[in-house]
């Protein structure tokens, strides 16, 4: 960051860091506390007469301080909702001074690419998106955690490899979420898809944050696609129309399938809401509820439909 | 410039034209919520919409620029579902509760439902609601946020255009509520521009509540009647109750806002204390008569006086009435002793109009907005015009402007404002001085720094703000009137800017509706209608005061004015008035002028009659009548011709008001062009400027010397601070304290004073304290504001018990008071 911010002439950079991760929060203020007492930090960096200062701040835990407008509304004191764009941050961010905005997963290359050099570094992963990838998987897998691995490793070899293969051999891959929970479900027929940019958006799903969760067969879907629905409510800013009043409609109707109260024409009223939201946000935390619900909807629509006709759950 | 084509229409527009903005050039017409002329666009109830040919999404029309060559969509069956989609989510959570609604038939939800919306509700769940009962943030506003559509034109009317501040969301996605800090009793302008700019019944009217249907009311558009700033209003009424006052989206400089005097003061008209018949004075008491009765007795009483009579008057009086008065006055009864203020001498007013050069023709508070470096000097605009301060404010956040404010007492503009100089009272010219020697490049003199107790480095960065421009807009306001010392250096400074190649626009800022009108009917002593200069003067207020103190002057005509209330000093006006042999006044209440009345004739509201006002600016608007006067009371000006038809020989006893205005256009000059037709038309364009309305330059200017003595302070050098006047920020004058909701704003006398004065005598704000000066002194309540300047007291001169007039004395300067915890 100080050599990006020298690169640019920036005299203030930040670390913006959720209020959950003390400590983290804790490394990052003593790293800063470091780097000043070595003089990489402050008013004449190393005798170069560059000047720069790095903060770290604290958010609440909000969701949408991911979106990089909010996170600039969220450190300037205000409420985290997204900004109008243009002007984009570039021309007009912090403060309406132009601003550069990475992910600490982008930063974190650097040294290894000044390191090793760049040859290197495209050797990992496909040609059009290298680099490493941590991928960070959750759910039905022997060995859930964070994994390092080249970009585009495919599913089957991140669940059956390196996690370790299902948690009970007796129930199979129901489906997996690639890349966050506002990433489609992709079904066992997808299992050979490398996880990367490309060819995840090839198959209609995206890669997202890298978050992979993996569902066996003793998941019902229409519960799984209320949790998530849920979360994307809770977590809606209110700026927009869509998002504010869509997705917790959309919350209410799956909670009702998942509490047995189905009523006929939900299932189609969930896809007619899908449309009113999809494209019509202000920022893309909209479109991803509906994404992973549409995602729930196409590979799983008649356990969605059991539960209106039946009242109950086929699968537990 | 830039084409593009809308539904198949080719446009040409400005660059960055919004796409909505270019679609109501073409006439089309897209729905909106958050959308609102004046505010930063926010685009988020995603109302509006369109298709963009060759972009996948459908994107917001008041955020996005049009480009060349665009070919936009505005009802394609996408657009359309689209709209229909954010309307059912709208719907979803709101309470539906229309029957109870005080908006219901005037409300944007109703309207784009019925339009847009989906005929049949889909939304089988639950609902969500903030609260069972609505409830009260303010004595004038009621909330129901189930209502509440989130598009936050009222958080962002209160940050960007107010400036209060005081609104902000709470909570989150569909529990976001816009409201005050954790719903508590707002401290704030009780403005109501939140309750304006609501598109749905979440904000409301208090007094307004329950009160009528919008259907059932009959509107009449008007003018604001407290101060000069001329806001546009529509006066509503039901069953011959005036129940509402509004203002209206692109009408008027004001456009939608309004400050609390304008939306809620109007309900002085509806006051059980309005005169409804004439009053003469028998055996000591006031007694109703009719006006048969009252104009005989004046006409018997005045008889044996020779020509020597006076009005002041200008309070709530139409441009006909001030015109017809001095006609009265000077032809009928041939006196030429007539006055428009009972508060400054008239000598400094006509040094005020030929500084600010009021005689040149009106200036247009928005290209005075427009300029490099507004300098506002002498004037409380936040409190004394509200809506000034708001254009202000509005202005300087969207341009790269300079904006100094100087003045003894902090305000709200200062936030807005690059430079805040806090001076001395009374020392307007000293700061001038300064500012003068320091743009010639001279030091300042230290004493006129002294004086007005400011450093040399404050002096010359207003004069480096100023010289560093090409256009300079100087706002100064009625503290030169007060203390006409400052005239001279405020003459001094536009012409030494105009000498530097500037372009300068003067505004005076005046604190009473249409005062700058009563000048330009020619009620004052030295000036006829249009500034002309009279050959012989009269007598002033003061000269009439102390005429009628020696017994010289034996009959007063007041119409509309306090003077006991209002005069520079309480005691010479008591004094002369209770010599008089006939005191004649003409005022909707028994003010405490009138109660020394002789006769007392019951006059009308601004709302209860036809005519014309002109603001500060110049600038000539119609009013309409909306209901009629109470009981016997009655137009001021027929009052006036059946009078005048009384007791002089030769005067109409009725004369039609349009006819008037035709005289004042052809007698002044300055009226001959002015166009009254447009102000009552709704624009679409957003262009409220209508330069046609203003005033034009006189044939002669009008050449006043303005050498005026300042005064030494009075009082003991022990008392601590120099007493200020001027206006409450809820009162103007002494008929706001009539209207209901606008004395149970402010009803008790204050003093205010700084922070840091407050803390050096340990006093804090609402304590009741007691000020003591050489003159006079009372007890009120205390109020605290950040930022004023040292050794400074304020006293508004609204209230009765406790006017500021009776601290002060005739030709002694600024009091000095002692303020102690009583």
């Amino acid at each position: 960051m100080i050599i990006t911010s020298y690169a640019i002439g920036a005299t203030r950079s930040y670390i913006y860091i959720r209020g959950e991760f003390d400590f983290g929060a804790k490394r990052l203020e003593e790293a800063i506390k470091e780097a000043h007492a070595k003089g990489y930090l402050g008013k004449n960096i190393l005798g170069s007469g560059f000047e720069h200062e790095m903060y770290v701040h604290r958010g609440y835990g909000a969701y949408i301080c991911g979106e990089e407008t909010a996170l600039l509304e969220s450190i300037e004191g205000y409420r985290a909702q997204p900004r109008k764009k243009p002007p984009f941050p570039a021309l007009a961010g912090l403060y309406g001074k132009p601003t550069v905005i990475n992910n600490v997963e982008t930063l974190s290359c650097i040294p290894a690419i000044i390191e090793k050099g760049a040859e290197w570094f495209k050797k990992l992963g496909p040609e059009k998106s290298p680099g490493p990838k941590i991928y960070c998987v959750s759910g039905h897998v022997k060995k859930p955690g964070l994994y390092e691995l080249p970009m585009g490793t495919t599913a089957r070899e991140l669940i059956y490899g390196h996690c370790g293969g299902m948690l009970h051999e007796t129930r199979p891959l129901k489906a997996f979420i690639p890349g966050g929970v506002s990433a489609p479900m992709l079904t066992p027929q997808d299992i050979d898809t490398p996880l990367d940019f490309d060819s995840l958006a090839a198959k209609g799903s995206m890669l997202g944050s890298g978050a992979v969760i993996v569902m066996d067969n003793s998941t019902c879907m229409v519960k799984m696609a209320y949790i998530i629905n849920r979360f994307f409510s809770h977590e809606s800013c209110g700026k927009c129309t869509p998002c504010r009043d869509g997705t917790p409609w959309l919350t209410k109707v799956l909670r009702r399938l998942e509490h047995g109260e189905g009523r006929p024409g939900d299932v189609e009223l969930l896809e007619s809401l899908c449309t009113n939201i999809f494209g019509r946000t202000f920022c893309p935390l909209g479109d991803g509820a509906v994404m992973a619900l549409r995602g729930a909807l196409k590979h799983f629509r008649q356990e969605f439909q059991y539960h209106v006709d039946h009242k109950m759950c086929p699968v537990s | 410039m830039v084409t593009v084509k809308i539904n198949g229409i080719e446009v040409t527009v400005e660059d960055n034209t919004l796409i909505l903005d270019a679609a109501r050039q073409a006439g089309i017409d897209i729905p909106t919520f958050c959308y609102q002329a004046d505010l930063m666009g926010v685009g988020s109830c995603r109302m509006c919409i369109v298709e963009i040919e060759g972009q996948k999404k459908l994107q917001p029309s008041c955020v996005t620029p049009v480009l060349h060559g665009m070919a936009i969509n505005t009802e394609t069956q996408a657009v359309q579902e689209a709209r229909a989609g954010v309307l059912e989510f709208f719907l979803a959570n709101h309470a539906l509760d229309c029957p109870v609604c005080d908006k219901a038939g005037e409300c944007e939800l109703q309207d784009m439902v019925y339009r847009h919306g989906p005929h049949k509700g889909r939304h089988a769940e639950p609902k969500f609601k903030f609260h069972e009962k609505d409830y009260i943030l303010s004595p004038v506003i009621v909330k129901n946020s189930n209502r509440c559509v989130n598009c936050m034109k009222c958080v962002r009317v209160c940050r960007e255009v107010v400036g209060a501040n005081v609104l902000g969301a709470l909570g989150r996605g569909d529990h976001q509520e816009a409201t005050s800090f954790a719903r508590g009793p707002l401290d704030c302008d009780h403005c109501g521009n939140c309750i304006e700019v609501c598109p749905v019944g979440c904000f409301m009217r208090l007094p307004y509540r329950y009160k009528a249907r919008p259907w059932d009311l009959k509107g009449a558009d008007s003018v604001c009647s407290y101060c000069a700033t001329g806001c546009r209003i529509v006066l509503e009424e039901r069953d011959g109750v005036a129940v509402r006052s509004r203002a209206q989206l692109g009408v008027g400089i004001n456009n939608e806002t309004l400050c609390a005097r304008g939306r809620f003061g109007f309900d002085y008209m509806t006051s059980p204390e309005r005169i409804t018949t004439p009053l003469i004075r028998k055996s000591g008491g006031l007694v109703p008569a009719s006006w048969e009765e009252a104009f005989g007795f004046i006409k018997d009483a005045a008889a044996s006086i020779p020509p020597d009579s006076i009005g002041a008057q200008p309070r709530g009086l139409r441009n006909e009435e001030t015109y017809t008065f001095q006609k009265l006055m000077r032809e009928a009864l041939g006196s030429p002793n007539i006055d428009s203020s009972a508060r400054w001498a008239h000598g400094a007013v006509e040094a005020f109009i030929s500084a600010m050069a009021m005689d040149r023709g009106g200036v247009s508070v928005l290209d005075c907005v427009k300029t490099d470096t507004v300098f506002v000097i002498g004037a409380y605009v936040s409190e004394e015009n509200p809506v000034t301060d708001y254009l202000i404010r509005r202005y300087s956040a969207s341009r790269n402007m300079n904006v100094i404010v100087a003045s003894p007492r902090a305000m709200k503009l200062d936030s807005s404002a690059n430079l805040v100089v806090r001076h001395m009272p009374a020392s307007e010219g000293a700061l001038l001085e300064a500012v003068l020697a320091a743009m010639s490049g001279q030091e300042p003199d230290p004493k006129a720094l002294g004086q007005a107790g400011i450093s040399a480095d404050e002096a010359k960065k207003i004069a480096a703000k100023l010289k560093g421009s090409e256009s300079v807009g100087i706002m100064a306001g009625t503290d030169f009137l007060r203390y006409p010392s400052g005239i001279g250096a405020l003459a001094k400074i536009s012409a030494a800017l105009e000498g530097l190649g500037k372009k300068v626009l003067r505004l005076p800022l005046l604190d009473r509706c249409n005062q700058r009108g009563a000048w330009e009917m020619g009620v004052h002593p030295a000036l006829g209608p249009g500034y002309s200069r009279r050959e012989t003067a009269g007598a002033g207020t003061d000269s009439m005061l102390d005429a009628a103190r020696a017994g010289s002057l034996k009959m007063l005509y007041l119409a509309g004015t306090d003077l006991l209330a209002m005069n520079g000093d309480r005691g010479i006006a008591g004094e002369a008035l209770a010599k008089l042999k006939l005191l004649v006044v003409q005022d909707m209440f028994l003010t405490e002028t009138a109660k020394l009345a002789h006769v007392v004739l019951p006059g009308a509201a601004l709302g209860e009659k036809d005519g014309t006002v002109t603001n500060q600016e110049g600038r000539v608007q119609a009013v309409k009548r909306l209901t009629r006067p109470p009981g016997k009371a009655m137009a001021d000006l027929d009052i006036m011709t059946m009078l005048g038809s009384a007791i002089a020989t030769g005067f109409p006893s009725k004369i039609k008001s349009a006819s008037v205005f035709d005289e004042i256009r052809r007698e002044t000059g300055i009226y001959e062009t002015v166009d009254l037709a447009f102000n009552n038309k709704k624009n679409k364009g957003n262009g409220h400027d209508n330069k046609e309305a203003l005033v034009r330059a006189a044939a002669a200017r009008l050449e006043a010397k303005p050498d005026f003595k300042a005064a030494a302070p009075a009082g003991p050098d022990s008392y601590p601070f120099a007493l200020v006047t001027g206006n409450h920020f809820f009162h103007s004058g002494t008929v706001s304290l009539r209207s209901e909701t606008l004395a149970g704003l402010a009803r008790e006398p204050v003093v205010e004073i700084g922070e840091e004065d407050a803390g050096k005598l340990g006093l804090s704000g609402g304590e009741r304290v007691r000020v003591r000066g050489k003159n006079h002194e009372a007890t009120m309540l205390l109020r605290v504001r950040k930022g004023t300047k040292k050794g400074v007291a304020f006293i508004p001169e609204n209230f009765e018990g406790a006017h500021a007039n009776m601290f002060f004395k005739r030709g002694e300067g600024i009091q000095r008071v002692l303020i102690e915890r009583s």
